[in-house]
Parts: structure tokens; sequence; C-alpha cells
């Protein structure tokens, strides 16, 4: 009854169904026309890109703008430079995640809220404000141009052990009791028994910051001055400092390449995201 | 114990792997199988793939040493790289420097002295090279750099619109003349809109300076001297100034323009550009394109742009050897005569500019030979450019006049002050 | 034992606790241990940056020169000095401000007609989310390209209402509106899902009761739905807030602070002085400042947010 109730006083009463659609389309257009824009300009001959009132879609595709961008620029190797630190710095950051999101969580220690509020205090602290401080240390490390350098620095993890720390303690404790008395070490129970546990969790953590690591651009922009080294937006953006050499719709063709991966991670992942921000569980 | 022992082990075992020190242990001996050596070049397009024409005949050509050319950007950026990779210790084995910009390096002994390769070579080795683009490569009296790519600032004209316009197919001799011709290439529709005007005034980042520069020659003065003395208020810098605020204001004939675009969508009929964009512009262009000589006013007068090429030094002797070589190759004769060929780039030396291909090649494009000819009108850089900030400074200072229409005196005012601020914040 | 003259009080308890403080001890290394990288990664470039900037920002050094030149406060003198610091301040908190204000009014809107069961609902979401999470440098480059004056896609929707093609990205008036539409357009779609979040938290029993006392649809906004939101929309203002103060990617791709420094931010303005004219000191007096604003505006969120919000 309640339900039936409520089913017609949802906070959206006073518009009708037609006019809700309305709004949403526009906005929905709105938010994916540019995407559609980049798409149909990478397809264009470079008269129909300075055509107004603009052509919505070529007559004859042109693929060959495609390999023209690819040829701008080694995207190849900014490909794998993406993929290579976006992965190991995922790897890295969720185990390092894990093991003090587990420590925070299941070991007993006298000293550990205060170390967890060491460690919150982290969060507040703007990463642009060590650009400089990293780049001496790196620079005296000898890490400048080398992967290491760009995923050392952003590894370290607050917002992914908090979550995971959630996460454990809602777990009952009876499991972890148990896996005392069956004398596991902790590192045993934190890779048999609570990591298992939160896979949902740990997976929408993984894609979260994947994402996260792939669209960086400040960090590798500063920390790559060879070109072998660059990663995908870095590269990306050299290609349209060249811009007297090449067209908008060789441009927008490079951008997809840099969009691609992400906007398939997203379309296989988007509701999980979506679920999980909407939780509350991943903060922006 | 022993166990602290085997960590102990294993700390220095990390440390050894992670520490670049011991990887790159030198050998006095050449080492076994080709060098490989980094070259950082700038400039894109047609200029930057006939580079890599370079790179990959010489490559072709030895056994023992591999190129790896990597883009890096405009001149400004690669001042910026470079500076980044002194700081890390990671620099190329060769680079490409703007001119202006040699000096900065090499008073940070941050570059390979040429003089101890130069001194192996046959005598008179040097003696090819055009002296007064040789001389650029010199600092304090050491010879740091050779020169390359060479470039003139040029004013392209779309001849179509020119004649649509009823005008003789051919630049304005003078900016007056430019003006004058700017009534007629103007068009502004019934809701005051512009359609079409007669020129685009670069403000690009790292080149706006430049056609200023050229722009303020050809008026009689110039923006600063040798000991950073900034002649921005003297009268032909504030007249020509105050030309530009009138015609993009005043007349509508000219518009700030950021990239070629405007040019080739045939928005405007005139764009600056460098000789070395001449073969971009051919290759993107749909119309009758003159390159020419920047206005004159009182004179015909253009600051030279272009690089020099030269080793930062990283301390790897064989590196350096295989450095050198490859900058032998790239100034020589049948690099250089190619790179002018495809590029609009001036060749660098006597031989190159006799060389047959090339005479050839410009007797059949004439157009081409405009690059040569300016060689004759030709001066050097302010001295400003060389400042970390100083290019931003002058590319703010057309900015002021040009889009933010702010009053000329002020401006030029302004600049002076920041010019010399940054000249005290250096030296 | 017992002709002890002292009764051994001390030590009794100790042996009591001890099988604890060996257990306790171990923990406490597994802790140590677990925890080390992340502490060892947040000391290094977290923590220990915030002493170099304040460190560096006392002196004048190119990151070239050997030597760094002692120069006390003459940097925070030229920044406090400095217009362009002032323009680029300024700009910041427009930026910011506007950002945040019309990210809410839309998203909020939003939420609330999308707040029913509709048709196509999880599409209209999944689109309007995704710049969330697609690479802004590759965004920004196809708004550059949407905000070209001629042939750009936004002059297609200006013309019929008689607009004037805008020279968005190189106009001292419209570069920064710019960068605000752009920014908004990215966020969205966040703030949507989290406010959408909010109302589904709110219990369906307090409409009910306003069905019966009669409110107005507008009433029933104003008295249930947008107080209830308030821990949302206070959590969304500030977090907004700071991530607008922070905005890189986006403006240096699309105007690059320019013209004029008329789009210039904070960020920008601190890169451009650490890496492009490598005033690494002053860079570090900028990053000190970035720090204490971010600090004051978390801190006073702490306090705020007991007192304003309405549970």
């Amino acid at each position: 009854m309640a339900r039936l109730v409520f089913g017609k006083k949802r906070p959206s009463w006073f518009i009708g169904r037609t006019f809700t659609h309305l709004i949403l389309i526009f906005f929905t257009l709105a938010v994916g026309l540019p995407f559609f824009w980049m798409l149909t300009t990478a397809l264009k001959s470079p008269v129909e890109v300075a055509t107004f009132p603009p052509i919505w879609w070529p007559k004859t595709i042109k693929w060959d703008n495609f390999s023209k961008a690819w040829s701008t620029a080694p995207f190849g190797r900014f490909y794998i430079n993406s993929f290579i630190t976006a992965i190991t710095g995922v790897l890295l950051e969720v185990s390092i995640a894990a093991l003090s999101a587990y420590a925070f969580a299941c070991i007993r220690f006298k000293y550990r809220d205060f170390f967890f509020l060491v460690m919150l205090a982290a969060l507040m602290i703007p990463s642009q404000i060590a650009l400089i401080p990293n780049y001496v240390i790196l620079s005296k490390l000898k890490w400048i141009n080398t992967y290491k350098g760009i995923v050392i620095p952003y590894v370290s993890s607050v917002f992914g052990t908090f979550l995971l720390r959630q996460y454990f303690l809602s777990v009952p404790s009876s499991l972890y009791e148990a896996a005392e008395i069956d004398g596991l070490s902790h590192f045993k129970t934190l890779t048999y028994i609570a990591l298992p546990l939160a896979k949902p969790v740990l997976g929408t953590l993984i894609l979260y910051i994947f994402i996260g690591k792939w669209n960086n651009y400040l960090w590798p922009l500063i920390v790559t001055t060879k070109q072998r080294m660059r990663t995908l937006p870095v590269g990306l953006a050299m290609v349209r400092d060249a811009e007297y050499a090449i067209g908008p719709e060789h441009l927008m063709a490079a951008a997809i390449f840099v969009l691609v991966p992400v906007l398939i991670v997203y379309f296989f992942s988007q509701r999980k995201l979506i679920e999980a921000i909407a939780a509350g569980a991943v903060k922006g | 114990m022993k166990k602290r022992n085997l960590v102990w082990i294993l700390l220095l075992a990390v440390l050894f792997l992670a520490s670049p020190l011991f990887a790159q242990a030198k050998a006095e001996a050449k080492p076994e199988g080709p060098i490989k050596i980094v070259y950082w070049r700038s400039l894109t397009g047609v200029a930057g793939e006939a580079q890599d024409d370079v790179v990959k005949r010489f490559n072709e050509s030895r056994s023992d040493i591999i190129v790896e050319a990597e883009f890096q950007g405009a001149y400004a950026e690669i001042l910026q790289k470079m500076t980044a990779a002194i700081a890390a210790d990671d620099v190329p084995d060769v680079v490409l420097l703007d001119s202006p910009h040699m000096p900065i390096f090499a008073k940070n002994a941050a570059l390979v002295d040429l003089g101890q390769y130069v001194k192996d070579e046959p005598k008179g080795f040097l003696d090819d090279y055009i002296p007064g683009l040789l001389a650029d490569g010199y600092y304090h009296g050491t010879l740091y750099a050779l020169p390359a790519m060479r470039s003139t600032p040029l004013l392209y004209v779309n001849g179509d619109m020119l004649a649509a316009a009823g005008l003789p197919r051919r630049a304005p001799a003078t900016w007056d003349e430019l003006r004058e011709w700017g009534k007629k290439l103007t068009k502004i529709n019934a809701k005051g809109e512009l359609e079409q005007s007669a020129v685009g005034l670069t403000t690009g980042l790292t080149t706006a300076h430049w056609y200023f520069q050229g722009a303020v020659y050809a008026f009689g003065g110039l923006v600063s001297d040798e000991d950073f003395g900034i002649h921005l208020t003297d009268a032909p810098a504030m007249e020509l100034a105050q030309l530009w605020q009138d015609m993009v204001f005043k007349d509508r004939s000219a518009i700030p323009s950021n990239s070629h675009d405007d040019f080739f969508n045939k928005k405007v009929a005139m764009v600056f550009g460098s000789t070395g964009s001449m073969g971009n512009v051919y290759s993107r262009a749909d119309f009758q394109v003159i390159p020419a000589f920047l206005p004159g006013q009182k004179q015909n007068l253009v600051p030279v742009g272009g690089a020099v090429i030269a080793m930062p030094k990283t301390g790897d002797k064989w590196k350096q050897w295989a450095a050198w070589e490859f900058l032998k190759y790239f100034t020589g004769t049948e690099s250089q005569a190619y790179l002018a060929r495809k590029t609009g780039y001036m060749p660098n030396s006597y031989s190159a500019s006799k060389n047959a291909e090339l005479v050839a090649y410009y007797n059949a494009n004439p157009q081409w030979k405009v690059a040569i000819d300016q060689l004759n009108y030709v001066r050097p850089q302010a001295s400003v450019i060389s400042l970390p900030k100083g290019t931003a400074i002058l590319q703010q200072m057309v900015e002021k006049l040009i889009i933010a229409n702010r009053d000329v005196k002020t401006v030029m005012e302004e600049t002076t002050a920041d010019l010399l601020k940054e000249y005290k914040d250096n030296y | 034992m017992s002709s002890q003259s002292r009764p051994p009080i001390e030590p009794l308890p100790k042996f009591k606790r001890n099988p604890m403080t060996r257990r306790a001890k171990r923990d406490a290394i597994t802790f140590a241990l677990f925890t080390f990288p992340n502490f060892l990664l947040l000391t290094v470039f977290v923590f220990w940056p915030i002493f170099y900037s304040l460190f560096l920002s006392f002196f004048k050094w190119d990151m070239i020169a050997p030597k760094k030149r002692f120069i006390g406060l003459e940097n925070y003198r030229v920044m406090f000095s400095d217009p362009v610091f002032w323009l680029v301040t300024k700009n910041t908190l427009i930026l910011s401000l506007w950002v945040v204000v019309v990210k809410l009014a839309i998203s909020l809107s939003l939420a609330l007609v999308m707040n029913r069961d509709l048709r196509g609902r999880s599409f209209y979401q999944a689109i309007i989310f995704s710049p969330t999470f697609t690479t802004s440098v590759a965004v920004a480059m196809v708004w550059r390209w949407i905000l070209e004056p001629d042939y750009g896609l936004l002059r297609v929707f200006m013309r019929p209402f008689g607009i004037a093609p805008i020279n968005w990205i190189e106009s001292t008036t419209h570069s920064l509106p710019a960068v605000i539409i752009v920014l908004i357009w990215v966020g969205i779609g966040y703030d949507m899902v989290i406010f959408l979040a909010g109302l589904k938290n709110i219990p369906p029993e307090l409409y009910d009761a306003g069905l019966v006392d009669g409110v107005n649809p507008v009433q029933e906004f104003f008295y249930i739905t947008f107080p209830l939101l308030s821990p949302t929309t206070f959590f969304l203002t500030i977090t907004g807030f700071i991530s607008a103060l922070k905005s890189f990617d986006i403006i240096r791709i699309l105007t690059d602070g320019g013209p004029l420094n008329t789009s210039n931010v904070l960020v920008l303005f601190l890169y451009e002085n650490a890496f492009r004219w490598f005033k690494t000191g002053y860079a570090s007096a900028l990053a000190l400042l970035l720090f204490v604003i971010i600090m004051a505006i978390t801190l006073v969120q702490n306090r705020l947010s007991k007192r304003w919000v309405h549970y």
C-alpha cells in the first residue's frame, strides 16, 4: 500500500513523464554530442571539417585519418607505456591498500587509531604541492623517464585503504577468530579469507584506480622528458601542440585512440562504478 | 646474525639493481654492437618528417651507430625539457636548440665543447659553414653548436583571394600597402560579423615574438640590444604596435591567430610563417600560395631564427663520439641540401647551397628561392629571447595589443618593466 | 620465594601479561610490516613535500644551478605584489564558485526529475555520468574544437538565437566562461549520481505524511526534500569546490590559461612557474599557499558540517 502511494509521490511529481523524458534527452544529448562530434570529425575530409553549417556525417568515411594520426607520434609506444604504468600502478596500489587496510582492521596495536588518523590526514593534502619536491626526489634517484618514476610516487593509498578497511570490518569477526584459532598467519588470513570476501569491492576499486591512472596527465607530463616514456594523455597533448601540421580531423582521431580503452572499461562496468559511487563507497 | 647479513645482502642487491650508476659503468673500449644515441628534435609536419628522413639515412649508412629521433615540441618546450633533463641528469645525446637558447646551457656547462672534435677533423672543416650562421654556435669563444635548420619569417599570401579582391597576385611591399589592401580584403556582413580579413597576426605561445620582432625591424627599430637594453618604447616599436592595434580594432583588416587554420580556411588572405613551414603550407593549401618577404617599411630586415644542433654532456665517451658523427652528418652538405629542398629551411654551408640537386630544385620552383634571398636581410634575434620567460612576456605583449586592445604606451612600458625584472632575476 | 621480605608485586603481573606481550609484540611487528609500504610512500611523496616546499619557498633556485640562494620571504613578497598572481587567484575563485553552483543546480534538478521508475533511466545515467571517467586531455581537445568560432559545433546552437560567433578560446572575456562550461559539463554526472543516492535515502513515509498534510509539490521540496538532502549538498559543495580549485588538465589543453592569463588558475600558474620558467622557489610558495587554502576549507568543513547540516 505504502509503496503504491510512494510510487505516485516520488519527488518528480509535478512534471509529466513525457516532459521528464524530454529534459533527460536534452541533457543526454548535451553530454553525448561532444563524443559523437569527435567521432564524426575524425571521419571527415578536410573540406568537410571546414564547412558551416556542419556536416553531421561524412559522405565518404575517411578511415585514413586514423592512420595519419597514428603516424604523427609513436602511439603504439604510448599505448604500451600507458598499459604498463596503469597496470603495475593498480597492482601495487591495491596490494598496498589491502595490506594496510587489513592491519588497520584486524591487527591489534596500541597506536593503531593514531596512525589511522595520520594516514587520513594525507587525504587533505593536495597532490599538487608535491610536484616540485617529488621531481627533485626522483631526479636524485635518477627515476625521471622511468616507469617507476611514473608509478611509484602515486601508489600510496589512503582512499583504497579506507575503503577496504570498512569492508574488512564488516566481515563477521568470528571468521577472523576462526582463522586465528587455526593458526593462520595474518598474511594468510588476508589472502585466503579477507580478500576473497572483498571481491566485489575489490573489483570496483581496481577499475576505479585503473581509470584514474590511465587518465592521469599532470604527473607523467612532468616526469617524462623523453618521447619513448610518454603515456597516452601526454603524447596526445604533444600532438595537439603540433597543430600547424595536422588538421582537426587528425586530432580527433588521436583523441579517440586515447579514449577507446577507457570507454570500453566504462561501457562494461558503468553500472558497478555508478553503484559504488552512489553508495558513497567511492569518493571523487 | 646470519639473518641480518642476509638482509644486508638483499638490500645491497636491491640498491645495485636500482642504481643506474652500475648499469652505466663506462668502458673505455668501444662497446660491442651499435651505439644507440637519442636526438631531440623540434618542428613538426614536413620539417619534422624531413629530419626523420635524415636520421633514417644516417642509420642506413652506419652499422655502428643507431640514432633515435624524438619530437620534443616547439623550441620553447625543448628549452623546458632540456632544463628538466639537466636537473634530472638524464639528457639526450644530441639536441636541436633555438639559437638564443644555446648560451643558457653553455653557461651551465651542460654542453660538450665541440672544439675537441673539430681539431681531429681535416683542416678547414669549419670553413664551409656560412660564417654568420656558425657564429651563433660560439659562447665566450668556445664552439658548442653547429648551425642547422635556419629560417626566417615570411609572409604567406593567398594569391586567389587577392585576385578576387582585384589586387595583384603579389605580396604587399610595405605595411602601409598592406593596410591599404586590407580595405579591399576585409568583408563584414550585414550583422557586423567579420567574414574575411586581410592578415592573421600570430599570437602563438612560441612564435608571436618572432614576427613582432620582424615587424619592428621593418620599422627601423629593435626589441632589445645585446646589453639587454629594451627598446620597446622607442618610436619604431610604438608605431608598429599602434598599427597592429588599429588594423585589428579600427580597420578589422587583421585578426589575432594562433594557428594556420584561418589561412587554410580562407578566413585571412595572408599569414606569417617560417620559411621552414613552406613544405607544410604547400601540402595543406588548396589555393595559390605566394611566399614572400615580411612587409618592409623603412627597411627589409628580419630576425634570423631557427636552430643550432648541440651535444649535451652525458659523460659517456663513446656516445659522445657517436653524437659527433651524427652532428657532422646532419650539418653536412648532403643532409642540408635535402632539408632545404624538402622544407624551405636555408642551407647552412657554401657547399650545400651550391649542391646541384638543390640548385636545380630552386630553378624549377622559384618561389622557394625566397628563403635564400631573404638571407641577405637578416640580423640576430633580440637578446631577451634567451631569458626563460622572455618569449612568454613578448607573447603576452602581443596579446595585450591585439586581443585586449590596451593602450599601446602602457603595454610597452609594462613589457619593458617585465623584461627588465626577468633579466635581473637571471643575471 | 615467600621468604623474601618484599612481596614480589612487580614481576607477578608481568608474568601474567607475558604471553600477551609476546603476541602484542608480534602483532605490532606485523602491523608495522603491513603498513610500512604505505607509510613509507606517504612520508616520502606526500608529507615530506610539504616541508620541502616550505624550505624551497625561501630560496631562489632554477633547478639546475648547483646552489640555491636564500632570499627569505622574498618569494612571498613577490607573490603578493604580483598582479598576475591576484588575477589567477581571482579566476580560480570565480571559476570554482560558478562551477560548483551551476553544477549543483543542474544535477539536483536532474536527480529530482530522474528519481522515479523510468524507462531508459540507466541509459540516461550512463551517458550523463560518462565524462567523470573519460580522459580529460581528450575531452578538452574535443571541446576546443566545439568552441571553434567558425566551424565549431556550438555555433550551430547559437545561430538560431542570432548570437554572433564567439572566439571563446582567444577572447579575454570568454575564455574563463569556456573553461567553466567544460568543467560543468564534466562534473554534472557525478553530482547527479550522488544526489540520486541522497534522494533514495529519504524515507518515503515523510512524503506520505506530507500528502496527508496537503502540502503542494513546491512546499514539499523546500520543507522535506531539500533539508534532508543538505548533507549531500554540503558534501558536494565542499568536494566540488576543492576539486575545482585544483583544476589543471582541462585548462592546460583548452586555453592554456590564456589569453593574458584571463583563464589561468592556481595550479596551472604553479606549473608554469615550476616547469616552464623554472622559478622553483616562487612555485613552491604558490604550492604552499594552495595547501593552506585547501587545509582551511577542509577544517571549516569539519566544523560546519556539525552545525549547518540538518539531519
